[in-house]
């Protein structure tokens, strides 16, 4: 097209160069606490509280992250976190996408009003429910348990609500083929539904993991003993120096973004898609 | 797995009418719907039960019944209406602000520019750290002694402001870093609704000579509007219950200025072990995002 090899060759419009250094100029400013964060834990106490921001440390130390490593047991505030997270997410999927199944592809009396009763607890927050859902958990005798973040976290309504989303896409036609052929009712959910529907199985097993990795209120409730904090919690109730020092925050603040940061850059497209999943089914 | 013979639990009991459909469906409905009654349902009738009461948390058995005293007292609770008062407040600073800076992030980056991918790379990271490392990360930029941003504003500025400490910025600076860690999820949803409009509408403009600005009115706002009213409902709920950042950054301070409605719960019912009144708070909380999404909802659903 002629139009667009001519915009190619002459210079940029002005609007045009405005865009770039609106963008980038926000980019920058995006980037900067991460720069912070990562240059802070690397520089010696007099320039970690200097007033003039090295961006780049005149001088490199290691050293908050041997102190981090010793006065914390962070790896096992990795550890729980990881148990919590991935459990968490294998629950919401097998029970999510039964139920999502059965209401979408199964014909029994009262599916109506159960659908009706989920999707209106939507809107309970489980923060409106943290005094009485603390009092079960305390008679459950699950304070300080992994379960005690688990299972609350797996009663969240929104996989039913996508995997249902979903499912009604499903021919119908499909499953009376399979029936015909003689599959039972699990055979088919085993073996034809799962299958087809791996892309929103992703998406949502990626949106509750990073959804439940990154829980603060709840397991600060629930998780009373230091050897049982997730990394969220962890790394705001736990002082690893003696007395504060920034490289030191910046140092473990560091080390429990880490993981799931390295996820996203990897998994970036399918977690972006998870969310705009929900904007465009919500 | 409970599901791989799902026939022998239900054939055992006189339900012969039942027809395996029936009997199907419930079976697979029954694992979600138990923990959902127990973790979510129970807990929110309970909830109801206990805010009834002046609940003993050490002995519920010694509760005593005084049906409405906790919500007489929190309508008569000052700490309380501060609290609301302070939730109103982060509203208004962040949900207009989440939902225009996510438009104009998503409007820039769909536009034809290099480097699209990093942009958006750049500008969704936030979302997916911890609120605790957010928090952590912004405190100590903000912090007078040595953070960087003060120092910066000293070039401009006599005396900036305390930020955290300071009666005044205390709740902006909390603002801000909420700004930077959730816009992206607002961006990412709205440049998806972006790249759905169809490309001949903005053609068509063009043919009958419409400005950018017509056509961005006319043609863009519309048919965004129903991702724009979904990112306002999740950030106006999110908002609501502002938590984490308050918690770490301010510990409600200074004075109540930060004390949200959710960090006055967490108070009352963590550190004051006050459980009824506590969970009277939380049905307020309740009831006032039901009545948000189901404005919200019906404002949507006019356009369906």
């Amino acid at each position: 097209m002629s139009t667009s090899i001519s915009t190619r060759f002459t210079r940029p419009e002005p609007k045009t160069v405005g865009l770039y250094v609106a963008l980038y100029g926000a980019a920058l400013l995006f980037l900067t606490p991460y720069i912070y964060m990562v240059s802070t834990s690397l520089k010696t106490e007099a320039f970690a509280f200097s007033q003039q921001p090295y961006w780049i440390p005149p001088e490199i130390t290691f050293r908050w992250y041997e102190a981090v490593l010793q006065g914390a047991p962070i790896f096992q505030w990795f550890l729980n976190t990881l148990i919590i997270a991935g459990a968490t997410t294998v629950i919401v999927v097998i029970i999510d996408s039964m139920i999502a199944f059965s209401l979408t592809k199964l014909e029994w009396p009262g599916k109506r009003i159960v659908f009706t009763v989920i999707i209106a607890s939507f809107m309970v927050p489980i923060y409106a429910n943290m005094v009485p859902l603390y009092t079960i958990i305390s008679d459950f005798g699950l304070i300080n348990s992994p379960l005690a973040v688990i299972l609350p976290f797996s009663a969240i309504p929104i996989g039913v609500f996508l995997f249902a989303q979903f499912f009604k896409d499903l021919p119908d036609s499909v499953i009376e083929a399979a029936k015909l052929d003689g599959f039972s009712t699990f055979q088919i959910y085993l073996r034809i539904v799962l299958p087809l529907m791996k892309p929103a199985i992703a998406a949502l097993s990626l949106y509750t993991f990073v959804y439940t990795w990154n829980q603060f209120l709840w397991p600060l409730i629930v998780l009373q003993g230091e050897n049982s904090f997730t990394l969220p919690v962890g790394i705001v109730t736990t002082q690893p120096t003696q007395v504060f020092q920034p490289g030191a925050e910046m140092a473990v603040t560091l080390l429990a973004a880490a993981p799931l940061f390295i996820v996203f850059l990897i998994l970036q497209e399918h977690l972006v898609n998870a969310v705009q999943m929900q904007g465009t089914t919500g | 797995m409970a599901t791989k013979d799902p026939g022998s639990l239900l054939s055992r009991l006189p339900v012969d009418a039942v027809d395996s459909e029936t009997r199907d469906g419930v079976l697979f409905a029954l694992p979600y719907l138990l923990v959902f009654s127990v973790f979510l349902l129970y807990p929110l009738l309970k909830g109801l039960y206990m805010s009834l009461f002046d609940w003993n948390a050490f002995n519920p058995s010694q509760s005593e019944f005084i049906l409405a005293d906790n919500y007489i007292r929190m309508v008569q609770d000052p700490t309380f209406w501060a609290a609301v008062r302070a939730t109103l407040y982060f509203v208004v600073l962040t949900v207009p602000t989440l939902v225009i800076l996510g438009l104009a992030l998503a409007l820039g980056v769909n536009q034809d520019i290099k480097g699209k991918r990093f942009l958006r790379t750049v500008f969704f990271s936030p979302y997916v750290l911890t609120v605790s490392v957010v928090s952590l990360i912004w405190a100590d930029m903000y912090a007078p002694q040595y953070g960087p941003i003060n120092y910066y504003l000293e070039f401009f500025m006599s005396n900036p402001p305390a930020w955290l400490n300071s009666y005044t910025f205390a709740m902006p600076a909390v603002a801000l870093a909420t700004i930077w860690w959730t816009v992206g999820f607002n961006f990412v949803i709205l440049l998806a609704a972006r790249q759905g409009v169809p490309e001949r509408l903005y053609e068509a403009a063009r043919i009958d000579g419409a400005s950018t600005w017509r056509a961005f009115k006319d043609i863009t706002l519309p048919q965004m509007r129903p991702a724009l009213v979904f990112v306002t409902t999740v950030q106006l709920i999110a908002s609501f219950q502002v938590f984490g950042q308050v918690f770490i950054m301010t510990d409600g301070g200074p004075g109540d200025t930060t004390q949200t409605l959710v960090m006055y719960l967490f108070r009352v019912a963590f550190r004051q072990q006050e459980f009824g009144y506590a969970a009277a708070i939380g049905y307020f909380l309740f009831v006032v995002l039901v009545a948000v999404s189901l404005i919200n909802y019906k404002f949507v659903g006019g356009n369906d």
